[in-house]
């Protein structure tokens, strides 16, 4: 396809131009295909010369200026092929690159807005501080081209902005509201600043009891400072506001689970696996209060069916030596034994990696 | 049959420092963060001088320089680097006795760590076995209130980094063996520190492992390093505690290694001179969720009064002390969660630790020594601390709930001994404090009634260690090891609940059994081995 629209760039320009001018405009062609960028610079430095009028000419030579990383005289370039012809899409992209190259974002976005490239646009919205722009064509161009380790990083800076951007609006605006406590709390836990990550969660409670989520985050300062009874607390009171929601019935069976109310916890795990089945966290936490408890049956099928989810994973290693440890007590020696061969091949397995 | 008489809502010790005890744990913190500096002492509870009063005996660390040169000098010759051995004094005060019993200075090259505590010729007399970074030192008890270093003569200097020794004895033939922890293949030319900027001690995977040594007494005051064809040596960990029991019943004592940071080691002994580790298998190497543990100190000892004993491994945060339940069969099983012991660390860091029942109802009680490792450690996660408060959990039932120890100081605590100091038949605890004095924690007693037992082995060696001693219902396995770097009062202590009278049993390690029944309590019994099983 590319080698088709070469010939026919060549044909063309062969029936517009003189043939000298076309000879120089085939040469840097040539020489651009074999990166021999400085020749192909000089060649078509050559055609904008004889054949100013040729917008293909100018073009081509700011094609190959931003190849060399000449920003600049590729922007002076493009500049003119875009007076000889204002609609001219590639002109519009190159050039929005050289300007984004250079750091001209604001500049660069009108061009490539011409365009369809979300990607570049994106990039340029970032820089000029357009974030809610940035993110959708970001992730515009995510979808085009998953994975993206160029578009991943940009949409995770542009996120992470607008999302500061958002709570500095909230800090500066609403600085007593019940959302800026649970900001700042949260920042406080990122720096694992505990005890003032508490005090500003409570704070929000405070203001507003029923707000969303911060039962659960409150709980989470207090599981992550070894605070069960308190973690249990806010956790049941997440549930209570959340009736459906499953991680909040998953954490509030874990903290039982960590004081050792495995009878209590039991239910619970059971409505978080109900609310959304199969979470590998809430199989293990299941098996493990089950073993707890006695129930060997029991914790026996929910780790082999998290086995059959999930393979190879620490998790995994985590479940075959549950497994190691309930059939050891249980007096089956060789089952034990099976599983804590599996526990060591994965743990060896992660040591390699 | 135990009953339980109720819990004192009045802290459990009076901490005080007794009075002419001035001991300072000198572990010389540098900014070159030498791994050594983090991890001293230990501390003893013995009776030197057989006069019934326990005395302390306390490990210091030694000068360090920033940086050090080699080859490595501690400067042990300045007497606030001494280890200090103090004499009880009838009323309760302590006398420095070091110089005249002959335990001054501990060689310049020797930076201590930790102390056991076993009468290895059979004499009467306690005798010490020092552990250092460097050579460790033997001092026989002469009897006469002095000492002799027999370090040489015995064969038995180790070198290296050792830090908890224990004596016992592992072919049953009357003579106490001796087993000494080693942590890693380091020196001070070969140190670093980790953390970036922060400029941390380094974790223990960034040395390489080395191997634990088995001293085996020839019966002569001389050793044989049987590590080797022991099976011992066969492998090689980051140990740091050690504690001793019959783990499965078969009559030969077992040895269980508290690692730095990877797998515990449990060594069963099988009967004829050989060891195999069997950590894995057992079920009381890793973590409820198999992971590793930081493993410090250890307790080998029956929590919940089913006869065999557990384990209790003191960790550092983000993971939980390892409460291995004795399960039978050869099987442990995790039971940090059913304990509530889970529940009181994840955040904190354990050293010396003990299972004793400090309040005298039937159930061992659980203390620990705690701080972390790292002086700067807030500068890495805030919401960790470098002093940390002691830990005291009384046992309701096999199930621990935090109690007032009595102090809020918040300290780097390290070794922890248990005794009673007092002779009130109340258990007693010293701990050792980085950089400062010892913690002297004095049981306020109550009114629940106590047994404690001497065993006076005849077949057996002398002091019954490796002894099985059942009362009312409990169990106590005969050792002075255990704990952090430490050893503990040799005697046998019982809590009796509201228990007048008590039925002793006692499972000598020659075979013997002997049977006491209609016992008085509260007392202080001791018991001679007889020359054959009783009824």
């Amino acid at each position: 396809m590319m080698m088709i629209r070469a010939v026919l760039t060549l044909w063309l320009a062969w029936q517009a131009i003189s043939p000298e001018a076309a000879k120089h405009f085939q040469t840097g062609t040539e020489a651009d295909r074999h990166k021999q960028l400085e020749v192909a610079v000089a060649e078509f430095r050559k055609v904008t010369e004889l054949e100013p009028g040729f917008v293909q000419g100018f073009v081509s030579l700011g094609q190959a200026l931003i190849e060399q990383q000449d920003y600049g005289a590729a922007v002076t370039s493009l500049e003119h092929a875009l007076q000889l012809d204002p609609n001219l899409g590639a002109a519009h992209q190159l050039i929005g690159y050289a300007l984004l190259a250079e750091g001209y974002s604001a500049e660069a976005i009108p061009h490539l807005k011409r365009v369809d490239d979300p990607g570049a646009l994106g990039i340029a919205e970032l820089q000029a501080g357009d974030l809610a722009g940035a993110v959708a064509n970001l992730q515009r161009a995510l979808e085009r081209q998953p994975g993206d380790p160029d578009l991943l990083y940009y949409l995770g800076r542009a996120s992470g902005l607008l999302s500061k951007q958002a709570v500095d609006t909230l800090m500066a605006q609403y600085p007593d509201s019940p959302r800026a406590h649970q900001a700042m709390a949260e920042n406080y836990y990122v720096l694992r600043q505990m005890p003032q990550a508490e005090s500003d969660y409570k704070e929000a409670l405070r203001l507003r009891p029923d707000l969303p989520e911060v039962h659960m985050e409150l709980g989470e300062v207090y599981a992550s400072s070894g605070q069960w009874e308190k973690a249990e607390q806010e956790f049941r009171a997440q549930t209570k506001l959340q009736p459906g929601n499953a991680e909040a019935a998953y954490r509030l069976g874990n903290a039982l689970l960590e004081q050792g109310k495995a009878k209590e916890a039991r239910p619970e795990l059971q409505r978080a696996d109900h609310l959304l089945p199969n979470m590998p966290e809430t199989l293990y936490a299941l098996g493990k209060a089950a073993a707890l408890e006695g129930d060997a049956a029991a914790a026996e099928k929910s780790f082999t069916k998290l086995l059959g989810i999930e393979k190879g994973t620490p998790l995994a290693a985590q479940t075959h030596f549950a497994l190691a440890g309930l059939y050891r007590k249980q007096g089956k020696t060789a089952d034990a034994e099976r599983e804590m061969q599996e526990f060591q091949k994965l743990q060896q397995q992660g040591a390699q990696q | 049959m135990v009953v339980c008489a109720g819990f004192a809502a009045a802290p459990m010790f009076e901490v005080k420092l007794p009075r002419g005890l001035d001991f300072t744990l000198q572990n010389s913190p540098t900014p070159q963060k030498y791994l050594i500096e983090t991890m001293p002492g230990g501390v003893a509870l013995l009776d030197y001088n057989n006069d019934g009063l326990l005395d302390i005996f306390l490990v210091n660390g030694g000068r360090i320089t920033s940086p050090m040169s080699s080859p490595d000098n501690f400067d042990r010759h300045d007497p606030k680097y001494w280890n200090r051995l103090y004499r009880q004094n009838k009323d309760g005060s302590f006398t420095d006795v070091t110089e005249a019993a002959g335990l001054a200075n501990a060689s310049d090259g020797n930076y201590g760590q930790g102390v056991a505590v076993g009468d290895y010729d059979n004499d009467g007399y306690p005798d010490l076995y020092v552990t250092s970074y460097g050579k460790n030192i033997l001092y026989h008890n002469n009897g006469d209130g002095t000492f002799t270093d027999v370090t040489a003569k015995a064969g038995v200097t180790a070198g290296g980094w050792s830090v908890s020794a224990g004596f016992f004895d592992y072919d049953n033939d009357g003579k106490l063996d001796l087993f000494v922890t080693r942590y890693m293949e380091w020196d001070t030319q070969h140190s670093k520190d980790c953390g970036g900027a922060y400029h941390t001690y380094c974790p223990p995977g960034e040395f390489p492992r080395t191997t634990n040594i088995l001293y085996h007494n020839r019966g002569d005051g001389t050793f044989e390093d049987v590590s080797e064809k022991s099976g011992i040596a066969s492998k090689k960990g980051h140990g740091l505690g050690v504690a001793f029991a019959d783990y499965n019943g078969d009559g030969f004592t077992d040895i269980y290694v508290a690692n730095d940071g990877m797998q515990q080691y449990l060594w069963h002994n099988n009967g004829n001179g050989t060891f195999t580790e069997v950590g894995l298998e057992a079920g009381a190497g890793l973590s409820l969720d198999g992971g590793p543990l930081s493993g410090m100190g250890v307790v080998f000892q029956d929590y919940d009064n089913d006869g065999r004993p557990d384990i209790i491994v003191t960790t550092l945060p983000r993971q939980t002390y390892g409460v291995f339940h004795n399960e039978g069969k050869g099987a442990f099983a995790d039971q940090g969660l059913q304990t509530g012991v889970a529940m009181m660390s994840g955040v904190t860091s354990g050293w010396g630790v003990g299972l004793e029942d400090f309040d005298n109802d039937g159930w061992k009680d659980l203390f620990i020594a705690q701080g972390h490792v790292l002086d700067n450690v807030e500068k890495i996660d805030p919401s960790l601390h470098y002093l940390e408060p002691t830990l005291l959990a009384l046992n309701r039932n096999g199930r621990f709930e935090r109690a007032d120890s009595g102090s809020e100081a918040l300290v780097a605590a390290r070794g922890a001994a248990f005794g009673d100091l007092n002779n009130d038949g109340w258990m007693d605890v010293v701990t050792t404090v980085l950089g400062q004095r010892p913690q002297v924690f004095m049981n306020r007693g109550g009114s629940n009634h106590w047994l404690t037992i001497t065993l006076r082995g005849t077949r057996s060696n002398r002091d019954g260690l490796g002894a099985r001693v059942l009362v009312n219902g409990q169990t106590r396995f005969a050792t002075t090891a255990g704990s952090y770097e430490s050893a503990n009062d040799k005697r046998l202590h019982f809590g009796l609940g509201i228990a007048t009278t008590a039925k002793v049993e006692i499972f000598w390690p020659s075979g013997i059994h002997q049977t006491v029944n209609n016992v008085r309590a509260d007392q202080f019994l001791e018991v001679r081995e007889p020359e054959r099983s009783s009824q």
